[in-house]
């Protein structure tokens, strides 16, 4: 398969913030972030949901675009925008044509200056986050399934395993102070990075930082938190009521090795030897051979979280079955893994399809709505939290090098239920009603 | 005294955007086959990838009378099996070659998309073409399928914004096959295997199709491939079905669908509107996108942005291949329905009264071509622009023109397509809730028609 190579330039500025080009002329676009580190696994104590709700806030208003100017300026550009928040990271990007790179990073350098908000945003930010929990978790099918049902469940150490959307009680307990004090905390320059990707000239584009944020002043950032996790010693298990969809569901998490272990590398090719689609073992077992699976997918995070996270396989099985026979069917797939060695035949094509979709997710990524956001995503990650953007066109090697015994290693050492979380989501019986 | 310059830039102003850069769409190859296959291909190379998409020009609505959902389940059972290829051999190729794989059918359509990695083009195409032509329906994994969709229907069913849909679709298409936007579990129960044969061998021809190839390779060179691995094919195109003209709606009127214990209620309201060859379509684009189409529009200001009622709302046009609709819609707080409808209206009868501003209509079309043209940035982008022209059989220079056909567009030109488009007094409204926390909200638009979530009046 043909190699890519994405070139990539990185500069860092006087205030500490880092900054990230990537100039790819095939279209007139260019796709900006801007990503600080911080996410909802070290918001606040009594806050939960903070940061996610503090995400929301950047959008009211900075000191020379009031409240929707942002978006209004971004739009009549003709460029999308938003933001998320992840564990360990919060980002806002924007994909515009690329006549609007310098005014995309001057409203970019103006909320990280200087936000401007006042009650009456915070008031009004809180109602909207508390729909957008009713729409994305409380009033859907399997809402908030795994993600927030199984943390609480699989981790001890509060930053790990609270609720990251936030309970409302929290959300309306939220005030202006905490929004200043969050910010001054956190959204310093030196805890950023800027990328910019595509129809630019790097040295251009690093004069436009330069000129737009390198006199945002920045400060000391508060010592690293600890959010590791003390030993686990059994395996978790939890339970979740499911109040509208019709299938038993599980959910099963084993915490992944230290991001960049050799480990690491590893787990992660073994998450996609189990997981890898309707090829994967799983889905194989479950769904097309054994049919004891309706449904079923898995995930690992491989480059967006700096600190204990899970390889998750969902199940959604027939509701004649125990969740005790489902659990077994699945244990009999990673003994499997764990007492043979894999296959150079197998291995191969799961590398193959590695790389595919690694390049995929360069190209596009987020719904493909975006160009370039994995790329954006990816450039970021590494920079945070490994210190060089270049891994870019180097952390393949290192899935690529995975032979099949340390396959087999990472299965031995990591799918115990000692290292594991399992969480059922039971429906709720309606009778006939339903 | 000595003095000195401190020079601070200027920020209380956002700097003017550049020059424009010319959007250059890749050069189209079109060509029919011998066989009546339209062949699309596009070379995009920035990533060593390609996309492949097969439509046949048949989907649920030619079969809705008799068997709705019957081209889904037929899309779905024909990746599982051919008669070079059983199920795992063809999981297994795929990853081979760093391929996803899917089929589906919507309306209008039926249809199976490859991708996968550039040096494997030869290799996808042939597993493309043989899912087409060779699907041999096996029977376990027909039943598995089967079991697996009538699984799936049930949760649908639990899901406020597919109910919402349903009961909208059902309302403004009456007799019209577009009324059904799902089966329900006992009829897909009832299928045979024989009809997903019957339906794929009456549709999955080549004369019924439209291939579209985007990605890294050299036209000609692809088109060598395609020639050899589509061309032998041959079947008879199926014959077009005339169907029953949608109900004409007199006033508003609300339908509510209880779904006990919601806490949220899913607003969506209503109209038959155009199709993208109505001579309206520009015009109704930007007048929907300054209603309710993007973030910066009036709707979502109004009850996102200043009254914190809803996390997302928006508006769309739905473009059918026969007709399309409008929709308005919201998920919100229980206590807020009759607020936001109010407030859909208020804005829909204001943009059926009055001229946009010259700055919304300036921020309008710049939005519209923008992000029209960030489509050429990805394989997908490129894929999903080509497959409008080419399903709803566009002008070829549709994508090339855009720009300058949106850029023309007057205020009153969206005053005029806001009064013939959106339907304000006729508007059907569809509230997914619990009736408890709603019902009396509801009766303030308009006569009730209550169902449950399986589509029963009660």
């Amino acid at each position: 398969m043909k190699k890519l190579h994405i070139p990539v330039e990185h500069t860092k500025l006087a205030n500490g913030l880092r900054v990230v080009a990537a100039p790819d002329h095939s279209a007139p676009v260019v796709t900006v972030g801007v990503y600080y580190q911080i996410g909802f696994r070290l918001e606040p104590r009594g806050r939960s949901g903070f940061a996610h709700l503090f995400e929301h806030m950047m959008f009211q208003g900075s000191e020379n675009a009031g409240k929707m100017e942002h978006i209004r300026l971004i739009n009549a550009s003709g460029g999308l925008l938003n933001g998320t928040t992840h564990y360990d990271i919060t980002n806002y990007f924007e994909a515009v044509p690329s006549n609007a790179l310098e005014r995309v990073l001057w409203l970019e350098a103006d909320r990280m200056r200087a936000l401007k908000v006042d009650n009456e945003n915070l008031r009004n930010q809180r109602d909207v986050v508390k729909e957008e929990v009713r729409v994305n978790v409380m009033n859907q099918p399997y809402g908030g399934f795994p993600w927030l049902d199984l943390p609480p469940v699989a981790f001890r150490n509060w930053p790990n395993a609270h609720n990251f959307y936030g309970d409302f009680q929290d959300l309306d307990a939220a005030t202006l102070a905490d929004v200043k004090d969050f910010f001054r905390t956190y959204y310093s320059p030196n805890n950023a990075v800027l990328l910019m990707l595509g129809d630019l000239d790097p040295a251009e584009a690093f004069g436009l930082a330069k000129k737009y944020f390198e006199d945002i002043p920045s400060h000391a950032l508060p010592p690293p938190a600890d959010v590791s996790e003390p030993p686990q010693k059994e395996e978790r298990r939890g339970e979740v009521e499911e109040k509208f969809g019709t299938l038993p569901a599980l959910a099963i998490g084993y915490t992944v090795p230290p991001r960049g272990s050799k480990d690491w590398y590893a787990m992660t090719i073994l998450d996609r030897v189990l997981h890898g689609g309707r090829a994967g073992r799983i889905y194989r077992e479950l769904v097309f051979e054994k049919q004891i699976a309706i449904e079923t997918d898995g995930s690992l995070d491989v480059f967006d979280a700096n600190g204990p996270t899970q390889m998750v396989t969902r199940i959604f099985y027939r509701p004649e079955l125990t969740s005790d026979a489902t659990v077994a069917a699945y244990d009999a797939v990673i003994r499997e893994v764990q007492e043979k060695e894999i296959s150079e035949d197998e291995l191969a094509p799961v590398k193959v399809k590695f790389r595919a979709d690694y390049y995929s997710m360069l190209e596009g990524g987020m719904g493909s709505y975006m160009p370039r956001f994995g790329l954006m995503h990816y450039l970021a990650c590494f920079t945070l939290f490994d210190g060089d953007p270049d891994r870019i066109n180097t952390v393949l090697d290192g899935f690529m090098a995975v032979s099949p015994a340390e396959v087999q290693a990472a299965a031995k050492k990591y799918l115990v239920p000692t290292n594991r979380a399992v969480l059922a989501r039971r429906p709720v019986d309606h009778g006939e009603s339903r | 005294m000595t003095s000195t310059t401190i020079t601070t830039p200027d920020r209380s102003s956002p700097p003017a955007l550049g020059p424009e850069r010319p959007v250059a769409w890749p050069k189209r190859t079109v060509l029919t086959l011998a066989n009546g296959l339209q062949v699309v291909l596009a070379e995009a190379r920035t990533f060593p990838k390609i996309s492949a998409q097969l439509f046949f020009r048949s989907g649920n609505a030619s079969v809705a009378y008799r068997s709705p959902g019957l081209a889904e389940l037929t899309a779905t059972v024909a990746r599982t099996g051919t008669t070079n290829r059983p199920l795992r051999r063809i999981e297994e190729d795929l990853r081979r070659m760093g391929g996803d794989l899917g089929a589906s059918a919507g309306a209008d359509i039926s249809a199976i998309g490859i991708s996968g990695v550039a040096d494997f083009s030869e290799g996808l195409l042939e597993m493309l073409a043989d899912l087409a032509r060779n699907a041999s329906f096996p029977e376990e994994e027909f039943e598995r399928e089967r079991r697996q969709r009538i699984e799936g229907l049930k949760i649908q069913r639990t899901t406020p914004d597919f109910l919402a849909t349903e009961r909208l679709r059902r309302t403004l298409f009456g007799e019209h096959p577009y009324a059904i936007v799902a089966p329900m579990p006992e009829q897909v129960a009832a299928f045979r295997r024989e009809q997903l044969e019957e339906f794929y061998r009456q549709n999955y021809s080549p004369a019924n199709a439209l291939l579209i190839l985007v990605g890294d390779f050299s036209a000609a060179a692809i088109l060598d491939q395609v020639e050899k691995i589509f061309g032998a094919w041959k079947a008879p195109a199926p014959a077009p079905q005339k169907w029953p003209e949608p109900p004409h709606q007199a006033g508003r009127q609300v339908h509510l669908v209880h779904l006990p214990g919601s806490v949220q209620t899913q607003v969506l309201i209503g109209n038959l509107a155009i199709t993208r060859r109505d001579p309206d379509w520009y015009r109704m684009v930007l007048a929907n996108s300054i209603y309710g189409g993007a973030f910066h529009s009036r709707l979502v200001m109004n009850i996102r942005e200043q009254k914190g009622y809803t996390y997302s709302p928006r508006s769309g046009i739905n473009a059918l291949r026969e007709y399309g609709y409008f929709t308005v819609h919201a998920a919100v707080r229980n206590e807020v329905t009759a607020a936001t409808l109010t407030e859909m209206f208020y804005e829909m009868d204001r943009m059926r009264s009055l001229p946009v501003t010259d700055q919304e209509l300036e921020s309008a079309r710049n939005y519209l071509t923008g992000v029209f043209s960030l489509g050429v940035a990805t394989q997908d982008g490129v894929l999903s622009q080509l497959s409008t022209v080419f399903l709803d059989r566009l002008p070829e220079d549709y994508l090339e023109t855009y720009r300058a056909r949106i850029k023309a567009l007057t205020a009153d030109d969206i005053l005029a397509a806001a009064r013939r488009h959106f339907d304000s007094a006729n508007e059907q409204i569809v509230l997914v809730g619990d009736r408890a926390q709603i019902a009396d909200q509801a009766t303030l638009f308009g006569p009730v028609t209550e169902y449950d979530p399986q589509g029963n009046r009660v």
